[in-house]
């Protein structure tokens, strides 16, 4: 369906949902790092975003008629998911959380989430553009 | 999805640590203290870290069950350390035992100040998880603009 919006827009803002949510996930492992016992958690999204986006090579649909359903990708059916590690990681009996590996991935996050932020925030400047230029 | 969860929980850890902090500054200061309210030498005392929800039982029971994952931590509770404590002979000590001996608190200054290090490690992990969440938002802020 056309709309005024880009395309990518509802799919972008999904992303930038998601890697908050991660945000949200790496600041409760490092909070526990102290913690005995605690199990950290990683949040995974791309593959099951891929899979709804049908860009992933396994179970693949072609679309071979144009009277078939398009493979839409719809922003409110796709869900991230939370992996808990099987066992609490025991290092001296407190380190249970790796603090490098947290904050590279808090680090990635940040800046793919700044990418995306500026990508949206472009893609609208372009449209104010349009509707401006447009009425003069 | 809560927009603020990341500095909750970032808060709650900062909130430990402190407290945490406080307690090591306790052990340093009392590590030659030899009477206490509950009587006896004073006893090292040790955190106990405990995950916790950063937010009340009915939000939590609106939000999903992705949401419900993400845990903030607190301090469960002060308890008393339970190593023997170091006996030293000091014969004209108040608190000399029959034979001259004073019992004081087995604390290890190195102990606690590595104690300390990791603690403001800790600290400053969750001031730079803070940090990222709070550059997130303005930059989410900066779409609209």
């Amino acid at each position: 369906m056309k709309s005024l919006f880009p395309d990518h827009i509802d799919l972008t803002a999904k992303v930038m949902d998601f890697q908050l949510q991660r945000q949200n996930i790496v600041s409760a492992n490092m909070a526990n790092i102290n913690t005995p016992g605690y199990k950290a958690r990683t949040l995974e999204f791309e593959k099951d975003l891929q899979a709804a986006l049908g860009l992933s090579e396994a179970g693949a649909v072609a679309r071979t008629h144009p009277n078939h359903f398009p493979l839409a990708f719809a922003a409110d059916q796709t869900e991230a998911s939370v992996t808990k590690s099987l066992t609490p990681r025991v290092v001296q009996g407190v380190d249970n959380v790796d603090l490098d590996k947290e904050m590279a991935a808090m680090a990635k996050n940040n800046l793919l989430y700044n990418t995306l932020a500026t990508v949206m925030q472009k893609s609208l400047s372009g449209l104010k553009q349009t509707i401006a230029d447009g009425g003069k | 999805m809560d927009f603020m969860t990341a500095i909750d929980v970032g808060a709650s850890a900062l909130k430990a640590e402190r407290t945490h902090l406080n307690v090591i500054s306790m052990n340093l200061a009392n590590a030659k203290t030899t009477r206490t309210v509950e009587g006896g030498p004073y006893r090292r005392k040790e955190v106990i870290f405990k995950e916790t929800e950063v937010q009340s039982p009915f939000s939590k029971a609106m939000n999903s069950a992705l949401d419900q994952d993400v845990k903030g931590v607190r301090v469960e509770s002060v308890q008393s350390d339970r190593r023997p404590l170091k006996q030293v002979y000091e014969p004209g000590h108040p608190d000399a035992d029959e034979e001259g001996y004073v019992s004081y608190p087995d604390i290890n200054v190195v102990e606690e100040m590595t104690n300390m290090l990791s603690a403001m490690r800790a600290y400053e992990a969750n001031v730079s998880t803070i940090t990222t969440s709070k550059s997130m938002f303005s930059k989410a802020l900066e779409i609209g603009r």
